[in-house]
């Protein structure tokens, strides 16, 4: 496994950006081709109807203007507002349809990236920092969601428009269009040779301000470590630093994207010079007029026009994909922990949960179980015991196939559970993890959570058998009060009774509590217990806690160290065996 | 309050207002010689195409030909050094002041009361300091540009319509008026939606991050889908949201469309007018005609400058909220200097406390007093005002009555900084960083050595398990520090609390998920640390608060016991119950 990330560190890029990915954006855009097309016949009638208005400028001077002929001269009026107003028309229903298909995308690749994160495994959020993973969901997706609808539309409407204004300019006159022309490959080179150079300098300002991102999040969400450790000033200087590199990177950035625009220009005023050259000078003998002169530097310039519009969309395109590839690259993290190809339901979970040769670590080349095998009944409450770190939590965690293992099998009622879907499987189990997780909204939105259509009298019930609805009947607006984020108003234990009570509602066929009453007072426990034996009744469960008093009356105890069990049996027996786990109850009554 | 947003700009500018000025004067040099090759197209038109002698000028006077030829590359080429480097002061003074309010709004949020942090959530706090950010940085380096080259460039070229036939600028530039009722009427309805729509951006921001946060509970739950839902329906209101804001643009575009188009239209009847009555020049006519656009442009463009300018005005709002808020809690004027390492006495006299939102009193006059080195233990029942009560040493929060003193002195009349540099605190939630391990011990003094790092990770009994590790102490833990059971974690928080030497150590619950002999260990290092401290213990266990000096019980926010763990459990009350539970009462 790669390192862990953090703010102080680029994130590496796995897969460089190819042409694929940009075909596949195109993925994104192809859903939704008929309104596309429609946007685009309407933007190409709208640069037709445009185009009329040079030729009837040249009409009125060539024509109108020599022969005195005012009526004329606002006929042709009549007619260019006609041009204008069509032309206004047509641009403005593209844009309406443009807007809605642009914002779509955007929804669409939001929708796939965060589905996707959704099925990534705990590993892809333990290894790097949040705010490199929001920043990506957000920030990014709004970046690019001009490139993808209207920068895309732009792309083939300007060259539309290219191509119209080319045959316009060859329709007026073929010698001078063909000087216009020249311009084309000298802007290539221009543009090749800057792309190099912008496209990794917008990488790194896409880095830089992931970092930036990283370190802002986890300070917000630790400013009272920080408070604690009076390190505001060092904290302060660290932000400054990558905040002085988010700058340093974008100047670098713009220092080439500043020059797409000035190329272009120079190019451009160059070719106009030199159709005034070729026209008067060497074509002069071929009769070219003065109107037509005028018309193709006119033409010129609406066709640089497009050209400069162009090299502003490359631009946006260069910086965008620097945001794209990141976007993709997620998607395209493999999803570790999925349902495999063949995956069937889980029926209901009677409780018999079994681990063959359970071979398992987190990173290659380290154990943490080490051929791990066992079986428990069906309704069997299970405790494991052992120091800290020995991977009590790991087992438990395997249960719900948060994790792959490196080899051996664990069933449930017989069944794989590699085989069968997460959802299914996970949503059987309820998990109590050490850390309790409470979201923003109310207390009673927090305990549905484990059942999203349960009654009010159900979620009063399940805080009643936690003993939670003492204290949040107790609360400004009891069940329905707002706990803000991360639950900062609540003490640790009365987290830990709500994420319980939201277990609980989940009912669920297998119960796994990890040092789920840690933070809980010892009396408030031993009420909490009674109700939680009733409710343990018939189901399996397995039970982490330091208190041994907690799990003395556990049908199986397991004493876990050195990557295996090795211990287990009943409180009893084990005290017999005179071992681990009679050394450590036994020292445990010492320490007290 | 617009006034006071470009003031505010303004303000931190600070710096690179002068290059900033130079921006400007570049944005107007360079647009003022926009108009310079028209001119000299208007020259070789006149001169060499449709003048008198054009055909004779064209053999005659070559010379002047290729000058005025050259004179156009050359001022192009002049024109756009001019441009690159004013884009690059755009950008270098916009850099500039996003770096120097970044900076100072960082600062500001990490130096808030707790109270801020139980207002604002995170993902709200992220929108400000990115995406609203953003705006304000598009404003310096693109709208008010743009507002200065749209003036520039209209006024130049109606100058130079003036000079060259008063008439025909005016018939032109009587469209003008038109174009700003529009944009009035546009702006007041732009204006909200941009306002919601960086509400709307905030939630998408928020429910992302908790979503990410909160991943672990996601799975344990099979939520996946739950959440899915719940982002959707953020992510389309935003979306949509989006799409009315541009429609709102798109009602008004029309009619600004329109506007600009007439003028192109006026030019081409009037000045055909003009032209036929011989009052204009074919030249001249050119040259309006090649200019028009330098007039039409700038007026198409007051459409996004308007919207932008809102987005800008949405979100520096948000920003200056942060920007302006002060913390109640900050070091008094009067404090006193006390740089010296304090000497740990505590002494609560009457203090009441409730947070601002709560009916109920948290605490409820609680006095005591502990001497330096003493240690104390605090028990009572979850949510009974422990954490709060602890929280009030470092002036997280602030008694509403009564009041808290170290060695004597009120904390409020101490400096902020030397009162937290005297307490390590070691929180109930672990939240380590996503840093190496020896970062996150040393994360009080960062300078530390190695072999003080080694050694406090042996005072909390993390020594064991950290060189257990692939990398050992240089082993990176995520974020929240996952990866690591709780049970380390806690005793990594508590390296790092004893790792400042603190004069006042509080260990709120810390051992909770650590294992009784791991505890064992971890008292006797306590009671064996190589400088004096007091220490203020919450604990549930027995065999932690046994031996302290003193117990503490609450209740409902009010001391019921207070004693050693002999007197207390002489008492037979709330402790003795406790005790019994725990030890059984063949033990006691």
């Amino acid at each position: 496994m790669a390192r862990r990330n953090t703010y102080k560190e680029d994130e590496v890029l796995e897969t460089p950006f190819d042409v694929h990915h940009l075909l596949r954006a195109l993925v994104y855009v192809k859903k939704y081709s008929g309104p596309m097309i429609a946007a685009f016949l309407i933007s190409a009638l709208g640069a037709i109807a445009g185009l009329f208005s040079p030729m009837i400028a040249k009409e009125a001077l060539d024509v109108a203007v020599p022969q005195g002929d005012k009526t004329m001269l606002i006929k042709l009026a009549v007619l260019l507002v006609g041009t204008f107003v069509i032309s206004i028309i047509f641009t403005t229903i593209r844009a309406r349809i443009m807007t809605r298909v642009g914002q779509n995308i955007i929804y669409d690749i939001r929708k796939d990236l965060f589905e996707h994160l959704q099925k990534l495994p705990f590993q892809y959020y333990d290894d790097r920092p949040h705010g490199k993973i929001l920043v990506r969901v957000v920030n990014y997706v709004n970046s690019v969601s001009d490139m993808l609808s209207n920068g895309l539309i732009n792309v083939v409407l300007e060259s539309l428009n290219l191509i119209f204004i080319v045959i316009f300019m060859f329709l007026v006159d073929v010698k001078l269009s063909i000087v216009v022309l020249c311009g084309v490959p000298v802007l290539a080179v221009f543009l090749l040779w800057i792309k190099a150079k912008q496209r990794v300098a917008w990488q790194q300002v896409s880095n830089k301000n992931s970092n930036l991102n990283a370190y802002l999040q986890e300070n917000i969400v630790g400013a009272k470590v920080t408070q604690i450790f009076a390190r505001e000033d060092e904290n302060a200087e660290i932000f400054d630093d990558l905040s002085l590199r988010v700058r340093d990177s974008w100047m670098r950035a713009v220092k080439y994207s500043n020059l797409v625009w000035p190329g272009i220009d120079n190019i451009s005023v160059i070719i106009r010079a030199c159709i005034f050259v070729f026209g008067l000078l060497v074509f002069s003998a071929g009769g070219t007029t003065v109107g037509t002169i005028i018309a193709i530097s006119s033409y010129a310039s609406r066709f640089w026009q497009p050209i400069m519009n162009l090299g502003n969309i490359f631009n946006n395109f260069i910086n965008n994909i620097a945001y794209l590839e990141r976007i993709f690259e997620t998607i395209d993290e493999p999803v570790a922990v999925g349902d495999s190809e063949d995956a069937v339901e889980m029926p209901e979970i009677k409780g018999e949960v079994a681990f063959e040769n359970v071979v398992f670590g987190y990173e290659e080349g380290q154990t943490v179980l080490n051929n791990v095998s066992f079986t428990v009944k069906p309704g069997e409450s299970v405790a494991l015991v052992g120091p800290t770190g020995a991977g009590k939590s790991t087992i438990v965690s395997l249960i719900s196939r948060f994790y792959n293992l490196n080899s051996g099998r664990i069933t449930i009622d017989g069944q794989d559970i590699s085989k069968v879907t997460l959802k299914s499987l996970r949503s059987q189990m309820g998990i109590m993890l050490q850390d309790s997780f409470i979201f923003s909204g109310t207390i009673a939105d927090n305990i549905r959570y484990g059942k999203l259509d349960a009654t009010r009298e159900e979620i009063v019930e399940a805080a009643k058998v936690v003993c939670a609805h003492e204290f949040i009947s107790g609360m400004k607006d009891g069940y329905d009060t707002e706990v803000k984020e991360r639950g900062s108003l609540l003490s640790q234990g009365q987290k830990q009774l709500i994420s319980f009570a939201r277990t609980l509602l989940s009912n669920p066929r297998i119960l796994v509590l990890d040092e789920a009453t840690s933070s809980i007072d010892v009396q408030t426990e031993k009420s909490l217990q009674k109700g939680l034996n009733a409710m343990l009744e018939g189901r399996t469960s397995f039970i982490i806690a330091h208190r041994l008093s907690t799990i003395v009356n556990c049908d199986k105890i397991m004493y876990i160290d050195d990557n295996n069990i090795l211990e287990c049996g009943t409180h009893d027996e084990l005290m017999a065996k005179k071992g681990h786990y009679y050394r450590l109850y036994t020292s445990q009554r010492d320490c007290l | 309050m617009k006034q006071s947003k470009i003031k505010w700009l303004f303000e931190n500018m600070k710096g690179y207002r002068c290059l900033y000025v130079l921006g400007i004067i570049g944005a107007i040099t360079y647009n003022v010689m926009q108009l310079i090759v028209p001119v000299v197209t208007q020259k070789i038109i006149d001169l060499f195409m449709t003048g008198e002698n054009a055909s004779a000028n064209l053999v005659n006077k070559r010379d002047v030909f290729f000058l005025l030829i050259a004179a156009m590359i050359i001022l192009t080429l002049i024109r756009t050094m001019i441009v690159y480097a004013t884009s690059m002061l755009f950008e270098y003074t916009s850099q500039g002041a996003l770096y120097k309010i970044r900076n100072y709004l960082f600062d500001k949020v990490q130096r808030q009361d707790q109270k801020f942090y139980q207002t604002y959530r995170t993902g709200d706090l992220m929108t400000r300091l990115t995406g609203d950010l953003d705006a304000v940085r598009h404003m310096i380096a693109w709208v008010i540009r743009t507002i200065i080259e749209s003036f520039t460039l209209v006024l130049a070229t109606f100058f130079y319509f003036v000079y060259m036939d008063v008439k025909l600028a005016l018939c032109i530039i009587v469209i003008a008026p038109g174009i700003f009722v529009v944009i009035v009427l546009f702006k007041n309805k732009v204006g909200p939606m941009h306002r919601l729509l960086r509400e709307k951006l905030s939630l998408l921001n928020t429910i992302s991050q908790e979503n990410i946060s909160g991943n672990r509970v996601v799975k344990a739950f099979a939520r996946e889908d739950y959440e899915i839902e719940k982002f959707d329906e953020c992510s389309r209101e935003f979306s949509d949201t989006n799409m009315k804001t541009s429609f709102v643009w798109l009602k008004y575009f029309p009619f600004m469309e329109t506007f600009a188009d007439l003028l192109p239209v006026v030019l081409m009847v009037v000045g055909g007018f003009f032209l036929i009555d011989g009052s204009l020049t074919m030249g001249e006519y050119a040259a309006f005609s090649g200019l028009i656009w330098a007039v039409a442009n700038p007026m198409r463009n007051l459409g996004s400058i308007m919207n932008e300018f809102q987005r800008f005005s949405a979100a520096s709002t948000k920003i200056m909220e942060i920007y302006y808020s002060e913390p109640e809690i900050v070091t008094a004027p009067d404090a006193i200097d006390r740089p010296e390492r304090f000497e740990g006495n505590v002494e609560f006299k009457n203090v009441s406390f409730s947070y601002d939102d709560g009916i109920m009193p948290v605490l409820n006059n609680i006095s005591f007093s502990i001497k330096a080195g003493e240690t104390v233990a605090i028990m009572g029942e979850t949510g009974c005002g422990k954490t709060s009560l602890v929280h009030l040493i470092p002036r997280f929060f602030e008694p509403v009555e009564g009041e808290v003193l170290i060695d004597g002195i009120d904390t409020r009349k101490l400096k902020l900084k030397q009162l937290r540099s005297n307490i390590g605190l070691a929180t109930q939630e672990v939240l380590l960083y996503s840093d190496t391990i020896d970062g996150n011990i040393a994360y009080g003094n960062y300078k530390m050595s190695e072999a003080d790092v080694k050694k406090y990770a042996k005072y909390s009994a993390a020594a064991e398990f950290i060189s257990k590790m692939p990398e050992g102490y240089e082993t990176v833990v995520g974020e929240r520090g996952v990866g690591l059971s709780g049970g380390q974690k806690q005793r990594i928080s508590l390296a790092r609390a004893l790792a400042i030497k603190p004069a006042i150590l509080i260990l709120d619950d810390t051992t909770s998920a650590v294992d009784m002999e791991t505890e064992k260990e971890i008292q006797q290092s306590l009671n064996n640390l190589d400088f004096s401290c007091t220490k203020i213990i919450i604990a549930q266990r027995i065999s932690t608060t046994k031996n302290a000096d003193k117990i503490i019980v609450l209740s409902h926010g009010s001391i019921i016991e207070m004693g050693t763990h002999k007197e207390l459990l002489a008492k037979r009350g709330y402790y003795y119950e406790v005790a019994k539970l725990q030890l059984g009462e063949e033990v006691l």
